[in-house]
């Protein structure tokens, strides 16, 4: 097991080893590319695994952190405490969960020579884990590996390039779940589009694919330009209120900074300002969260997700689904829910939870009408993304949890059913629910996986939807939240159940049972190969794993995911006041 | 010092614009010789600016006497100005080097430099009359320098005759302005008419005030390619040569927003007894930001040409530095110890810089695709570019990728400078609510801007080439200005720290210039 001091060495090279693997994969071509591309893929999980399981302990039980149990005590407590920062200063040889690796200084005149310039902030290359982000970024680093296998036969020209790409694609992402300082986070977000945007337009198999890479790309960099004034607009905000009554303002771009200043800087001062205060941090909770509805995406801003789901290539319609759609889920929970706690109970439960609920209805009947298989999985993603919304809105610790391991459970669970369409639809060529029928007798073996996947979407005890699934709608009932019509938010969500059951197992039957039809095909179908089971495997005994042994998996968020419904609490307790 | 002195050593501050200028004159002179050719010609003009900034320190570091009256003056900005002139006119002479054919080549160089001259003066001039001069130092030549290199070409003659009327327009608009402004405060003097102005507004001078702005503003909106002056743009930007082009679209950028911010310098201060006329400066600039941006991105989706597309990128840049612009007096009412984190000279300063390496960088590679029988000019002739040409396909994405504000690139951390001087305009001052609306707008027009730059990327990657273009050998040292351009571009955006400095103290310098 490795030392804190070398996990602290080791974390950014979770984000540049892609960096690495894309440079030197842009280099080589042909059938070599994909060899060295599944090599780095699976260096990078060895990896992962080594930094994740060994920083398991220190995550879970940081003895430097006071955990009290005394409310009064825990109020004082950080609220991020990120683990294994690379630069940590370490005054006498403890974690300040902080770095020194400056990026981009900011400098102002000096108070006493106003003429000679000195630092006054600097955004960071902050990075660290916690229990938010750790089991994305294992999930993150995991998910490669299926996806590279998945693309092997499914992508022939310019390989070299795509994996590149694919791997680029990933360091963003990876960027996005580790990064503490709120600039670096907005910088891999939008770094993101790009790989995307060549991706899908470059290597996806469809006619129509240059728009949906265009559509994908226009929205999600509109929203995101929102999301950045949030950005500036919040730093700028902390900083103007830190410095009434006297005093310097502190201007950081720290995320664990800047919401310990807006729970023990701002929120302490007198009550008058509080009310310009709540109004300041609807608007910045509204510009924050834009960026993020559309890449989760919440209903109406979904209008690229069908596009872009069904003409990517299906690689990396797995990343799009499994885990770029998290980079909006986990925005919320990293960046608005503690920095904006009070508008998040205030605007952010009746509005983005009503678009949330909107979200899952809309979805799930969408998915029912859709007759492309592809499309049924993307907006059955959208539905179950709107449940996770509603969920972390909820804002109480079981729902937060909840969320957070649902982001986990539908990256497998989504992750699988769109690499078993993309073996489908290899065999075939279509995505057509119409064209098939009966490919159990033909197929069994993926039909097994498929059932696996579909019933492990759906949410059937002892698969991994369950858990979380259970844990969002306990949280979501929360009795706190009565005052905003929690019932029908339940009873619609628990519909959305229902309802993904009705369209998956509708699906499974036209498909998978019934008598046999298949599509007319070249040369005769054969069941998966050993390379698809080894794909698909791993991910399907996942499911299973995360939906028989979950505890130790909520143990390690306990400490991050209470500290964050607290602050809710205290919220929930201003607004009642 | 007295007046005397002053003024006799006033011309030391010009010795690096008189080394241009100078060697403008040789090469004029070679020009009429047979032996003149390309390759001696760009080598005297880069001779000619490697000496300008060797003479560099001579034009510095001395007493310089009485602020008030001397014409010139060298402070941190002029210093800034300078240098960015010096550093343009290297690339520009390698991006013009085979611009013109052996005869003309001389001649072109001639005029670029005397152009440099020109905007390296505008950053030291401390006199209405010599910010003029120096302002028409940039326009004059540049006449010239869109008609030498295509004589024969109708759409160039059109470009030159277009550019001509409407630049000795705004001319006279700026002279009109001035001329308020003397009547006002009865000096030519900038620092003087900076210490005066603030006492003349509140009272009757407050509409004469108003007028000089304005006008000053259509005069020198016209050089930034502000809305509703930027009609010449798309036209020229499309049928003039592309070294000039490219120069167009750069300096007098510069050059204009530079003289505005001198000459708008004195509206903050006048806050404590003439609040009404600086809110209304503030307004002015505020509405000509909006509708500068908003029109240049909107007028930019319909262009399938790449020079028209790029020429209403211009404006729309151009808008967004004009939020840089528009906070610039509010940032006299700050109050309390605590240090701005942005405010809007040092902002647009940076992304002044920054613009020009993206733009100036694009224009270079459509210079370098260009053949003498066929100009790139719509977006269907770079189409599937990175199979025929990956470099030059690179460089172009990198820097429609900067111009679209994405992180990584200077164009980025220039947006955000700006929108942050927007966000962080103080509570004290006017207008903290309307600022907050303009960064939003800017946001807002930013996304729209994407569409028509992520058109041209789709094009080079995503489409197959229809006809390819064919650079030929002599497009090569315009390759070698877009790699400038682009390790600018990359450098300041990864980090940007010595360029935020270098801007700071340059508006520092000329906000606080002590005797």
């Amino acid at each position: 097991m490795l030392t804190p001091d070398l996990i602290r060495l080791l974390l950014p090279a979770l984000m540049g080893l892609p960096i690495v693997a894309a440079l030197v994969l842009r280099f080589t071509s042909g059938t070599r590319s994909r060899g060295l591309a599944l090599a780095f893929a699976i260096v990078h999980l060895a990896l992962t695994a080594l930094v994740v399981v060994s920083g398991l302990e220190l995550i879970q039980d940081d003895p430097n952190l006071s955990l009290g149990i005394k409310r009064q005590e825990k109020k004082l407590e950080r609220v991020f405490a990120p683990q294994f920062v690379p630069g940590d200063p370490m005054p006498d040889g403890r974690a300040s969960y902080s770095t020194t690796n400056d990026i981009l200084p900011i400098y102002g005149p000096n108070p006493s020579n106003p003429h000679e310039r000195v630092k006054i902030a600097a955004a960071q290359f902050f990075i660290g884990l916690d229990g938010l982000n750790v089991w994305l970024v294992a999930l993150g680093s995991f998910l490669m590996f299926p996806v590279v296998l998945i693309s092997w036969d499914t992508v022939h020209e310019r390989e070299g390039s795509y994996y590149a790409w694919l791997f680029l694609l990933q360091a963003g992402l990876l960027g996005v779940f580790l990064s503490f300082d709120i600039l670096l986070f907005y910088v891999c977000f939008e770094l993101t589009l790009v790989p995307l945007l060549f991706l899908i337009g470059g290597w996806g198999p469809g006619p129509n694919r240059r728009e949906a890479a265009r559509k994908l790309f226009l929205f999600t960099l509109a929203g995101g330009l929102i999301t950045l004034l949030g950005v500036a607009g919040t730093v700028l905000y902390v900083y103007e209120r830190t410095q009434i009554g006297g005093g310097h303002g502190e201007l950081t771009f720290s995320i664990p900074r800047l919401a310990d200043l807006v729970q023990t800087g701002m929120l302490q001062k007198s009550e008058a300002s509080h009310g310009l205060w709540r109004d300041a941090q609807t608007y910045l909770f509204l510009a924050l969260a834009v960026g993020f509805a559309v890449k989760i995406p919440l209903v109406p801003l979904h209008s690229w997700l069908p596009g872009a789901y069904s003409e990517a290539p299906i690689g990396v319609t797995v990343m799009l689904s499994a885990l770029l759609a998290k980079m909006g889920t986990f925005g919320l929970l990293r960046i608005c829910m503690p920095l904006c706690p009070d508008a998040t109970l205030a605007v952010g439960m009746p509005l983005i939870g009503v678009l949330a609920v909107i979200a899952i209805i809309y979805g799930a009947l969408c998915a029912y009408a859709q007759t492309d298989i592809r499309r049924l999985v993307a907006y059955s993603s959208v539905s179950h993304l709107g449940f996770c919304v509603l969920a972390l809105m909820a804002f109480s610790p079981a729902s937060i949890a909840g969320g957070l391991l649902h982001m986990v459970n539908h990256g497998l669970s989504t992750g699988a059913m769109f690499l078993l369409v993309g073996m489908l639809v290899r065999r075939y060529g279509t995505a057509q629910i119409a064209d098939y029928s009966g490919m159990w007798s033909r197929l069994p073996v993926l039909t097994f996986f498929m059932m696996v996947a579909c019933l492990a979407s759906i949410g059937l005890p002892g698969l991994n939807n369950f858990v979380s699934e259970m844990l969002m709608l306990g949280g979501v009932l929360d009795a706190r939240n009565v005052r905003i019509a929690v019932v029908p938010f339940t009873v619609l969500a628990a519909l959305g159940i229902f309802l993904s059951a009705w369209y998956t197992l509708t699906m499974v039957r036209r498909v998978f049972f019934g008598p046999i039809k298949e599509p007319p095909t070249a040369q005769p179908v054969t069941d998966l190969t050993g390379r698809e089971r080894l794909t698909i495997v791993p991910v399907v005994v996942l499911c299973l794993v995360l939906g028989l042994f979950v505890q130790p998996v909520l143990d390690v968020m306990y400490r991050d995911v209470g500290r964050l419904a607290q602050i809710g609490d205290e919220a929930r307790a201003r607004a009642t006041k | 010092m007295t007046v005397d002195q002053t003024l006799q050593q006033v011309f030391r501050l010009a010795i690096p614009e008189a080394a241009l200028v100078g060697t403008a004159c040789v090469l004029f002179i070679l020009s009429t010789l047979r032996m003149s050719n390309r390759t001696l010609a760009g080598g005297i003009a880069i001779v000619g600016l490697a000496l300008a900034f060797g003479l560099y320190d001579l034009a510095t570091n001395f007493d310089q006497g009485i602020r008030t009256v001397a014409p010139l003056l060298a402070t941190g900005f002029s210093t800034f100005i300078r240098f960015t002139a010096l550093a343009t006119g290297v690339v520009l002479v390698m991006f013009c080097w085979n611009e013109c054919d052996d005869r003309h080549a001389a001649d072109f160089h001639a005029c670029l430099l005397t152009a440099i001259a020109g905007f390296s003066l505008v950053g030291s001039a401390n006199d209405l009359i010599v910010l003029f001069l120096a302002l028409e130092l940039i326009s004059i030549p540049t006449y010239v320098m869109l008609y030498l290199p295509r004589p024969n070409d109708v759409r160039a003659q059109e470009a030159a005759v277009k550019y001509f009327l409407l630049s000795v327009l705004s001319s006279a608009f700026t002279l009109f302005g001035f001329s308020y402004l003397y009547g006002l405060t009865g000096t030519t003097n900038l620092a003087a008419l900076t210490e005066l102005l603030p006492r003349v507004v509140p009272g009757e001078g407050g509409i004469s005030g108003l007028i000089a702005i304005v006008f000053v503003l259509a005069g020198l909106g016209f050089r930034v390619t502000a809305f509703p002056f930027h009609f010449y743009a798309p036209d020229v930007y499309q049928g003039g040569p592309t070294g000039t082009v490219a120069f167009l679209a750069f300096v007098p950028k510069v050059a204009g927003f530079a003289a505005l911010i001198k000459l708008l310098a004195f509206v903050g201060d006048a806050n404590p007894v003439a609040n009404d006329f600086v809110k209304k400066v503030m307004l002015v600039l505020w509405v000509l930001a909006v509708i500068t941006m908003t029109a240049g991105n909107v007028l930019g989706l319909l262009q399938a040409n790449i020079r028209r597309m790029l020429a209403y990128s211009s404006v729309a840049n151009a808008g967004y530095m004009l939020i840089g612009l528009a906070v610039l007096p509010a940032q006299a009412y700050r109050s309390g110890t605590d240090p701005a984190a942005a405010t809007g000279g040092d902002a647009l300063l940076f992304y002044l810089i920054a613009y020009g390496a993206m733009t100036v960088g694009a224009f270079a590679v459509l210079a370098y695709l260009d053949s003498p029988t066929k100009r790139v000019e719509t977006v269907d002739d770079v189409a599937g570019l990175w199979s025929t040409h990956p470099w030059a396909a690179a460089l172009m994405t990198l820097f429609l990728i900067s111009l679209i504000g994405l992180p990584l690139t200077a164009g980025f951390v220039g947006k955000l400078e700006l929108f942050i001087s927007a966000l962080a305009a103080p509570s004290e001052g006017p207008m903290q609510e309307e600022f907050r609306w303009l960064a939003l707008i800017g946001a807002i027009n930013a996304a729209v801007a994407a569409y028509y730059y992520v058109r041209v990327i789709m094009a080079i990657y995503l489409r197959t080439s229809l006809s390819a273009p064919t650079p030929t050998m002599r497009a090569h040292p315009a390759m070698l200005a877009a790699g400038v351009c682009a390790l600018v571009t990359v450098v300041f955006g990864v980090y940007p720290k010595p360029l935020l400095d270098a801007s700071w103290r340059a508006f520092d310098a000329l906000r606080t210039a002590g005797p």
